[in-house]
């Protein structure tokens, strides 16, 4: 017994020190592996970057990064993906909340730039650029060289850009008598349009509807609205052209029946697949942006389609689109920031750019690469890089409650759309909450 | 502490430690955090009540999507309990191939949740899902539109989480195998007909696992969130906006992690009070074998 008991004792120290040292490996192992790179003796610095693309995509920023390894001796980029498919990057939230970023990470949205740059935990690149003789406004499209500028500092740069155009049907609008070589150009002829292609079947539902429009967020701006003033500071919600633009929104609703039009909407395949609506022809116009031109193709290649800008009403914005995407950051906490910026310096060059979008077919946010011949080729892409390179092409405004604002006013277009609440009055409640909200965040981040 | 009393902490100290980690400490610190401001990147700074009374001031989806947890907890629990039992006695019945069909209600309960919803996606498209199909045949000109629809989304939901009744009806089904069949023979010498001895036998042998689900079905249901997140992210118009999804985006849209810690203490004192009321309760209605009233 007593032999036993000893024996057990020993057994028991064994596995105490055995588990002490599994508990303190699993605990150190991933934080040496996560976060900054190490440099290895001698070597390259190793640097690591985060990307949310996937696929396709992510194959060919493969082959740029290899490209920058080869042709760059002292830095060595090892990316890893952190696709995630309801598109926040909670890892990226965790990650600088815990302080293990890596070196460089594209996986920060273009409307959570704010958020991160006013809570510190970004690099500002603006002597990065001026040592490396860089010049952003001549460089990138303006909508783009705005929207990476907070409080008068670069947060971050990127390498596409997307322009949101309407995708028409052109053998739809001959048949509903429209001519297919003159599409609309102001919101009245959309509105006609829309009607003309609309088609039910005997027991009253869809067979087509000719347009439905989407995105308050930037139709607001096509009505000559705008959602924050840069000047004052304040939350501009409910200005008159913001209101007009919902009003003129949610006279969509006296168009069609938007019960049914949800029911018919959820037919509709994912709208870049084979069964996408568009391609289907169950609508006639498709409110989209360049990237569309390679799934039409691939999906619909006898579909004989056209494009026009946003049309807008009198007094409002023409050729108005978003811009903006994936931005490239370099967190405050990484310890290779030079290493980091000769990457990030490389990737944001005219070559890489124009390769990466001409292979997943997005807009060059830098004009140099839009001047590339294959985007010159393509009609669509000179169309598109013409409307991102003009005077209204908006990004993400420059507050720390974008991501909330932006997401309230999603809930306001549907809260008017399918739920016939007042434009004026939900925007007017979007005004208050959201002013009240950017004060309190502003307090919050002076402590 | 005798060696051996050590020795047993030691061999339970990886579950020890893991709890003291990874559960003991995120639940004190999510307490402290319901009292501060704090975006979970900056420090975090004290504010005392704020958070709270903004929540019942202030939020009107706060209120919005406690009513419709409420509407699981209270329409879609019961219905869920009661297609389980419903279920397990059928399925309690000596006939032949009784094991297929046991497999066959179960099997719905272990597909992953993901799957399901994407799946019910499909069967509930207002156009051409085959539930409505179905309806259509059955002579229903107009049937729901479910997900695209407030005042049937949540309905729904509710039908969706029917089919996987078979989480519950096993547990019925163990518990009605343990009823002792002398006294459905004592009954029925007594004249008691099927509905008396399902009333007067079956009922409250089974009360104490159906006290179980019902706890068991409470806790799930206030924390309803992975169907409405990949289903219909809360809405059309809010109309599945759950408190859990309403935490989340609090938390993962607004950086607002102080605000969403004090959501999910007063989700928690919530359901405490729930269970504490389902448990006094119990007493009167649980009966537990070689117990005598």
């Amino acid at each position: 017994m007593r032999g036993d008991r000893l024996a057990t004792v020993s057994t028991g120290k064994r596995v105490w020190r055995t588990l002490v040292r599994s508990l303190a490996l699993s605990l150190t192992l991933p934080l040496a592996l996560a976060g900054c790179g190490f440099a290895r003796q001698g070597g390259p610095t190793e640097i690591v970057y985060w990307t949310g693309w996937s696929g396709h995509e992510l194959e060919v920023l493969q082959g740029l990064v290899d490209e920058f390894n080869r042709t760059h001796s002292d830095v060595h980029v090892r990316m890893l993906t952190q696709f995630n498919t309801t598109g926040s990057y909670q890892k990226v939230r965790i990650a600088f909340a815990g302080g293990a970023t890596p070196d460089v990470m594209s996986t920060v949205w273009d409307y959570e730039l704010a958020a991160y740059a006013k809570r510190g935990v970004l690099e500002p690149l603006d002597g990065y650029l001026a040592k490396s003789g860089r010049d952003l406004d001549r460089e990138y499209t303006p909508g783009v060289a705005k929207m990476v500028r907070v409080d008068g500092r670069v947060w971050g740069l990127t390498i596409t850009t997307n322009t949101i155009f309407i995708a028409y049907n052109k053998a739809l609008y001959r048949q509903a008598g429209l001519n297919p070589d003159s599409p609309p150009t102001t919101t009245d002829e959309l509105d006609r349009a829309a009607l003309a292609c609309t088609q039910y079947d005997s027991s009253g539902r869809f067979v087509r509807y000719g347009f439905l429009p989407s995105s308050l967020s930037l139709w607001a701006y096509v009505f000559g609205g705008r959602w924050y003033d840069d000047l004052t500071g304040a939350v501009t919600a409910n200005d008159p052209a913001n209101v007009a633009a919902l009003t003129w929104m949610a006279s969509y609703r006296k168009r069609y029946d938007l019960r049914r039009v949800q029911a018919f909407q959820s037919t509709f395949g994912g709208e870049s697949t084979a069964n996408g609506p568009f391609f289907m022809g169950k609508i006639a116009m498709w409110q989209t942006g360049e990237w569309s031109e390679e799934f039409i193709r691939r999906y619909a290649p006898t579909l004989e389609w056209g494009w026009f800008a946003l049309p807008a009403p009198p007094g409002g914005r023409r050729n108005t689109t978003s811009a903006g995407g994936s931005v490239f950051v370099i967190p405050a906490a990484c310890r290779h920031k030079a290493a980091a910026w000769e990457f990030l310096n490389w990737m944001t060059s005219a070559k890489p750019v124009a390769e990466f979008c001409w292979s997943i077919k997005n807009v060059p946010p830098l004009i140099a690469s839009g001047r590339d011949p294959r985007f010159q080729r393509d009609p669509l892409f000179r169309f598109a890089i013409g409307i991102q390179r003009g005077p209204n092409a908006f990004g993400a405004p420059p507050i720390a409650i974008w991501p909330t604002y932006r997401h309230e006013i999603d809930r306001v277009e549907e809260s008017v759309m399918f739920g016939g609440a007042d434009p004026k009055a939900q925007l007017d409640r979007l005004q208050a909450n959201m002013t009240r909200e950017l004060s309190r965040t502003r307090e919050e981040l002076r402590q | 502490m005798t060696r051996n009393q050590r020795n047993g902490l030691l061999f339970a100290s990886p579950w020890l430690i893991g709890f003291a980690v990874f559960v003991a400490y995120p639940i004190c610190a999510s307490l402290f955090y319901s009292f501060c401001a704090w975006d979970a990147i900056r420090a975090p700074h004290w504010v005392g009540l704020q958070n709270y009374q903004r929540l019942f001031t202030e939020d009107d989806l706060f209120w919005k999507s406690l009513g419709n947890t409420m509407f699981m907890v209270i329409v879609g629990l019961p219905l869920g309990l009661a297609a389980s039992l419903g279920i397990a006695l059928l399925l309690n019945q000596k006939l032949r191939g009784m094991a297929f069909y046991r497999t066959l209600y179960y099997l719905p309960s272990i597909t992953p949740v993901i799957a399901s919803s994407i799946l019910w996606l499909w069967l509930l498209n207002p156009e051409i899902g085959l539930v409505n199909i179905a309806l259509m045949k059955a002579g229903i000109t107009h049937p729901p539109a479910w997900l695209t629809d407030p005042a049937w989304s949540k309905p729904a939901l509710v039908l969706m989480g029917l089919w996987g009744a078979g989480g519950g009806m096993v547990i019925y089904l163990a518990a009605l195998q343990d009823v002792p069949t002398p006294l459905y023979e004592a009954a029925s010498l007594d004249g008691a007909n099927i509905l008396q001895q399902f009333r007067h036998v079956t009922l409250p042998m089974l009360s104490p696992v159906i006290l179980f689900n019902l706890i068991m079905g409470l806790i799930g249901s206030f924390q309803y969130f992975t169907q409405a997140y990949v289903m219909t992210n809360g809405g059309p118009e809010d109309s599945t906006t759950f408190y859990a999804l309403h935490l989340f985006n609090r938390a993962f849209l607004d950086f607002k992690m102080g605000y969403a810690s004090a959501m999910a203490w007063v989700l928690f004192v919530i359901t405490l009070a729930c269970a504490f009321l389902v448990f006094r309760s119990s007493a009167r209605w649980v009966y537990y074998g070689g117990e005598t009233r």
